[in-house]
């Protein structure tokens, strides 16, 4: 493990005075102690931060992004710091900016939209919407947490998005503070606004091409009935098969999540909702919509989760058993440490039809390396989430933890998959960019990344992989990862 | 510096955010220093990272208000309050933490003569206005004269109860007291009172929460001797029956956790026993009551269901739509941190404005007092009990 050996910024810094002079001395923290707070997110990895700016405004965001780009710093953008991927763990000792204070939210009915700040949580959202009909979509399942800013930077996903869309689906418009301190308004109200989708460009882009500081979320309204079915199945592969069927049905559920059975048992602990622990996999399927609809595809689902095999199909009666068996899916990961202390995972995303075959392909990886996995994930669009649990206390263990996953993201890759459906690249995934994308869809996105940031000052080390750019001959491998980590941050 | 924790507890969070809504100092302040996830992470750079117990790792300690919210919600089982309590011990042993000041008035609390004596004291002087009550916390009039309790006595073969009395409370909502003794007594139940031994009374929670372990465990142990016998001990204020509950930990002998299993918050023993409670005299009253959950009955008792089902029969309770967040009261946190306890209570305020009801319902009187001072009508839960039972007139 390396530190930084960078130096010390310190209250009489010109940076800090300067930052100060924009904010206030109150909301520029240098202590040594605080920084270490802030110095990871949920992920493995950890940073020095620099110095921790906690602005208020959109003027405030473009003045310390101004100072910091005068004085050289790089910037880093934090919303609540659950992100995944080591996306908001600092590198280079940047001007850390964090948007925990930006929390307003205006409501403009007639637009259908909500403007918020960017450090507004998520759930915070959807119910302060809750009286007027509406909700926010995408529903992360760490949404009682995680900030719409860090939703647009990772274009987030959850449970919910597989009929709804994922969050890019519900961004109408956003206030960006680019790299250089200009303000731009990307995307418009308007039904299609003028010139490229630079709003599109913008949602996924991890922190790298500016700061989000104002957005325009679509409102969706509630719908009048919600079900929701709890589906217990002894084998994980005719669970696998039911979600394939319920579609082929002709269905398109609000949402179908997957648990395998230790992710089932360690969640069940903690919310105590009822799971069948002796289930080999679990289904939590949601329709909504009107309510003859709603009745007729549940009566569907429940007669083709049986035809495939499932012991027993639980349907809530009320909402606060809906909400219970939410709650279970939704705070799995967090469960996960009831059985080991870490957790890594990563989030690829493969084809429906593969879905089983790479679930098999995970247990025996995780076999092979003498490791725990428990997966629990977005069936219904493939997006799995298999966390390899274990105690980093462990000699050696983190290497074994790394080569498994590795050798997931192949599995799933070679399955015709993608990297990574929701959680973003960060600084943890970069190194595996290489196998996704050619060459020249590296250079398009690095190109792509100068245009906003020539000076590579925003999130830098983040996402593309040295090695990008074309004439940049670094050869990508992933014995080399360590040496492609920047300054300061180790795993 | 090594503070006296488990390390495995340490290394239980996983570091995912999910507990930061859920701590009312994060809520406020929206920064890492003031959440469970970020006192956990300076813990553990103080613990096995070397960094030192500064004073910023002192005001991320000392702003925390031991709610306990943040391990209601966390999924990994983190034991937030063992590790909070662990960090206090710590930079009491070592530091100047605690002054000497404050030692002695946590030893105060044992003797009851002068927590009375002094409390009369306050008393007198806020009749002459010579106290701020309001900034300070303190509830407007403090009684002067407070009426005796008495053990409330039933033919053989009734149910048994003690009732803790504690020492705070006992001086300044001794009424609650009296309503809880009316209540039981038309509830055919034998109540004894705790005999007033030297040192007993307090039941040590204000020390613990401060990291004065000794002065604690004296305490508890004091209090634990005062109810002798094997009756069920009642408890109507939410952070002493936490803390009873725990004295089997805080003393770790067989004898303490034998006493702590006796413990029970007097509403879940109440919803236990509601076929003896009478229908209401008169009709229900038309006002709603807003429950507001003490964060030690709820956070950790976990035991503010009950609160529902022993007024539900008798008055309309509104929810607060708030998960349950602390009120800023904590004990003495109100008056160590006050500006953060106000910026906690806003928050509360604006929840209980929101649902419309006409009074609030809390089981802690840290909590209804912290309430009461921002211009509410709180009361007791089984104070309302006592009411709508019509045991209150004259
Ligand atoms: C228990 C748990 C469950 C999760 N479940 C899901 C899930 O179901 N689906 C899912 O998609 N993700 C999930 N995540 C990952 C994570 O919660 C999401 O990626 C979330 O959107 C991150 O939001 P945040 O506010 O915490 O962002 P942070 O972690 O603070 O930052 C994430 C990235 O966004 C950038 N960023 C933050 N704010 C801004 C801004 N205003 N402008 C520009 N860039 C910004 C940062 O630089 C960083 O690159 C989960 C995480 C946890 C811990
Ligand atoms: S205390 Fe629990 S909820 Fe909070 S960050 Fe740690 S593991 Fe997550
Ligand atoms: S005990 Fe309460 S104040 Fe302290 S960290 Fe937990 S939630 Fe926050």
């Amino acid at each position: 493990m390396t530190r930084t050996t960078a130096v010390e910024p310190r209250l009489n810094d010109a940076l800090v005075i300067e930052l100060a002079a924009c904010l206030s001395a109150d909301r520029v923290h240098t202590d040594h102690l605080e920084r270490a707070l802030y110095g990871r997110d949920a992920s493995l990895m950890r940073g020095d931060a620099g110095v921790v700016c906690f602005p208020r405004t959109t003027a405030e965001v473009q003045a310390a992004v101004r100072v910091a780009l005068r004085h050289g710093r790089a910037i880093v953008p934090r919303g609540s710091g659950t992100g995944l991927a080591g996306g908001a763990v600092p590198v280079q000792q940047p001007v850390l900016i964090v948007t925990t204070k930006m929390v307003d939210v205006e409501v403009d009915l007639a637009n259908r939209v909500a403007w918020v700040q960017p450090g507004v949580i998520n759930l915070d959202l959807t119910r302060q919407l809750r009286p007027l009909g509406f909700h926010f979509a995408p529903d992360p399942s760490s949404q009682q947490s995680c900030s719409l800013g860090g939703n647009v930077a990772n274009n987030s996903g959850g449970p919910h998005c597989l009929a709804y869309g994922v969050t890019s689906a519900h961004i109408v418009a956003i206030e960006v503070v680019l790299p250089d301190g200009e303000l731009a308004m990307l995307g418009g109200l308007g039904a299609d606004p003028d010139g490229y989708d630079l709003r599109g460009a913008f949602v996924g882009s991890e922190g790298c091409l500016g700061i989000a500081t104002r957005i325009a979320v679509r409102l969706t309204p509630n719908p009048p009935a919600v079900n929701t079915l709890l589906a217990d199945f002894v084998e994980p592969a005719h669970a696998a098969a039911a979600v394939s069927a319920i579609i082929a049905a002709g269905v398109v559920p609000a949402a179908i999540e997957m648990m395998d059975q230790r992710i089932t048992q360690a969640v069940e602990a903690f919310v105590g909702a009822g799971y069948p622990t002796d289930a080999g996999a679990i289904l939590l399927v949601e329709v909504d919509g009107l309510p003859s609809g709603v009745a007729a595809e549940t009566a569907i689902i429940e007669q083709v989760c049986r035809e495939q095999g499932a012991r027993s199909v639980r349907i809530a009666a009320d909402e606060a058993e809906r909400m219970l068996l939410w709650k279970g899916r939704k705070t799995a990961f967090g469960a996960v440490a009831r059985v080991k202390p870490n957790y890594y995972l990563h989030d690829t995303v493969v084809p429906r039809t593969k879905l089983l075959d790479v679930l098999q392909q995970v247990y025996a990886i995780a076999e092979r390396h003498e490791l725990i996995v428990m997966n629990v994930f977005h069936a219904g669009d493939g997006n799995l989430h298999p966390l390899l649990v274990f105690d980093a206390a462990e000699p050696g263990i983190l290497e074994r933890v790394h080569a498994a996953g590795e050798q997931i993201v192949r599995a799933s890759l070679e399955a015709g998959g993608v990297l990574s459906g929701e959680h973003g690249i960060g600084l943890e995934k970069q190194s595996f960019m290489a196998w996704q994308f050619t060459q020249p869809d590296l250079d398009a996105q690095a190109r792509l990344r100068d245009a906003f940031d020539p000076h590579a000052r925003f999130n830098p080390g983040k996402v593309l992989p040295a090695g990008s750019r074309c004439g940049d001959l670094a050869h990508l491998d992933a014995q080399h990862r360590d040496r492609l980590l920047a300054d300061g941050v180790w795993v | 510096m090594k503070l006296p924790l488990v390390e495995q507890d340490l290394a239980s969070c996983v570091s995912c955010g999910l507990c930061l809504p859920h701590c009312p100092t994060f809520r406020v302040t929206g920064e890492e220093r003031y959440s469970p996830r970020g006192r956990i992470e300076a813990i553990r750079q103080v613990h096995i990272g070397n960094e030192p117990a500064d004073a910023s790792f002192i005001d991320m300690m000392d702003s925390c208000v031991q709610c306990r919210g943040c391990e209601t919600a966390c999924p990994s089982a983190v034991p937030f309050g063992r590790l909070m309590e662990a960090a206090r011990q710590g930079l009491a042993e070592h530091t100047r933490y605690q002054p000497w000041y404050r030692r002695v008035g946590y030893r105060t609390l044992s003797h009851h003569r002068l927590v009375l004596v002094g409390s009369r004291l306050i008393a007198l002087a806020q009749r002459l206005h010579l106290v701020p009550s309001r900034r300070l916390g303190l509830p407007d009039r403090l009684p002067l004269r407070a009426t005796a309790l008495r053990a409330v006595l039933a033919p053989a073969g009734a149910p048994r109860v003690w009732l803790h009395t504690g020492c705070v409370m006992d001086a300044w909502q001794r009424d609650v007291h009296s309503a809880a003794l009316a209540v039981l007594r038309v509830m055919g139940v034998a109540v004894s009172l705790p005999k007033r031994t030297r040192a007993a009374g307090c039941c040590g929670a204000l020390a613990n929460h401060g990291g004065l372990v000794g002065i604690a465990r004296e305490q508890a142990a004091a209090t634990m001797r005062s109810f002798p016998g094997e009756d069920i001990v009642l408890v109507d204020s939410a952070g002493c029956g936490a803390q009873l509950k725990d004295v089997g930990h805080l003393l770790d002998t067989d004898d303490a956790r034998r006493f702590s299993a006796r413990v029970m918050d007097i509403h879940e023993w109440l919803a236990e026993h509601l076929d003896r409670l009478p229908p209401a005299p008169g009709p229900r009253p038309a006002h709603s009551v807003a429950v507001q959950d003490p964060c030690h009955l709820r956070h950790v008792q976990r035991a503010h269901l009950p609160v529902r089902r022993v007024l539900a029969p008798y008055l309309n309770l509104v929810e607060l739509d708030d998960d349950g967040l602390c009120c800023g009261a904590g004990g003495a946190y109100s008056l160590l941190q006050p500006e953060l306890a106000g910026q906690i209570r806003n928050r509360k305020l604006e929840a209980i404005s929101h649902c419309g009801a006409a009074m609030v319902a809390s089981a802690n009187p840290g909590c209804s007092m912290h309430l009461a001072a921002a211009g509410l009508v709180v009361r007791h839960p089984v104070q309302l009990l006592a009411e709508a039972l019509g045991l209150l007139d004259g």
